[in-house]
């Protein structure tokens, strides 16, 4: 378990700066709006994109350490969790 | 559609930061509020209502992580093997939500509010946590874990028990998450507080971390649908983040019954209110 938290001080990292990326690209799309209109929503939108796939970069970096750590039950784990949410988006587009 | 204007963006945002910033004082997801609101007062379609959420969710999840992640509460183990319980819960939201009618889904809100409702009043009690020598039946797993308990400081052990119980609870807070665009917060609390045995803190923490992947896997398909609304969503999600952060200034003062109980009150006219907006009553909003 000596791995671990370093992984959460990653993870931590991520899920932080990523929050803040996501939320002031957000911001600069609704800003832009009043002036330029679609641009605008288009900004906002790869936004709300961001966050969406946030989460899922989240997994992504478990996967990668745990395949790293030689831990490959939890690798597993993680890639199952990856391959429900890519599932899930395939209905979502059917 | 509902078309652009400045006032709605404002109205949106405004509600996003109160209903955010009021549930960071009270320990329970905002989500909740977020849909009744708009489909109530702004006459916001709930499919719509449920995607802009769903945003709102994941970056309340995300935006409040980094602290209970360095303060070792979250315990990722555990967490993403529940999250397989959780996504293939959200997996089956996102088909159902396709096929339940909208009367339907107002009633289930109703029903979520009103239990919501009930473990507000309730409060949570700390499970006896199980004995530090008593590994349980999933140790080879590495699930079991310790947190850092300040006054006193010390190391505070704990092992997981009744695992397929909680998987099971997970799977349905998942399914709920998806179909009503919520952190399902509700479920997820006592399926770790009293199936899994674990500290509140531990619980908070890693259900806290486990909702942003969960509402990830309906928000993409939802997005992928054409059901997530962005000038809707967005002003919801810079909101929740703006909200969550001052929420986390004013917090730590332990919330008082008043509040609590105004709480319970809000949640019992908000379940009343879904309730009979599946017939086809609105006695909140303003008229059309």
């Amino acid at each position: 378990m000596a791995l671990a938290p370093q992984l959460e001080q990653v993870l931590g990292k991520l899920l932080h700066y990523g929050t803040l990326l996501a939320s002031a690209v957000i911001a600069a799309g609704l800003l832009l709006v009043p002036a330029s209109g679609a641009m605008g929503v288009r900004l906002a939108t790869a936004g709300i994109v961001l966050f969406i796939l946030l989460p899922v970069v989240r997994v992504g970096a478990m996967l990668v350490f745990f395949l790293r750590a030689r831990d490959y039950r939890f690798g597993a784990i993680a890639a199952l969790v990856l391959l429900i949410i890519i599932f899930s988006y395939l209905v979502g587009a059917r | 559609m509902p078309e652009l204007q400045i006032g709605l963006e404002l109205w949106l945002f405004a509600v996003a930061l109160g209903t955010s910033m009021l549930g960071g004082v009270l320990g329970m997801a905002s989500g909740i509020f977020i849909v009744p609101i708009l489909t109530m007062f702004g006459r916001i379609d709930i499919h719509t209502a449920i995607g802009a959420s769903l945003i709102s969710v994941i970056a309340c999840s995300c935006g409040s992580a980094a602290p209970f992640l360095k303060e070792r509460l979250t315990n990722i183990r555990l967490a993403i093997l529940l999250e397989t319980a959780t996504t293939s819960g959200a997996l089956c939201g996102v088909f159902l939500a396709g096929l339940i009618a909208t009367p339907v889904l107002y009633v289930i809100f109703a029903l979520i509010l009103l239990l919501s409702a009930q473990q507000m009043l309730a409060r949570r009690k700390e499970t006896i946590i199980s004995l530090a020598g008593d590994p349980g039946r999933w140790a080879a797993l590495r699930i079991n874990s310790s947190y850092p308990e300040r006054a006193p400081d010390r190391e505070v052990a704990y092992s997981v028990q009744r695992l397929p119980f909680g998987m099971v609870l997970m799977y349905g807070a998942g399914l709920i998450s998806a179909l009503l665009g919520i952190g399902s917060g509700v479920l997820k609390i006592p399926a770790m507080d009293t199936a899994l045995r674990l500290p509140i803190k531990v619980s908070s923490a890693t259900s806290n971390f486990m909702i942003g992947v969960t509402a990830a896997a309906s928000a993409g398909a939802y997005f992928v649908r054409g059901e997530i609304i962005t000038i809707v969503a967005a002003p919801i999600a810079l909101g929740s983040v703006v909200g969550a952060v001052l929420g986390a200034r004013i917090l730590m003062t332990v919330p008082n019954d008043k509040l609590r109980l105004m709480f319970v009150v809000i949640l019992l006219i908000l379940a009343l209110q879904m309730m009979l907006a599946a017939f086809g009553i609105n006695l909140l909003g303003r008229a059309l």
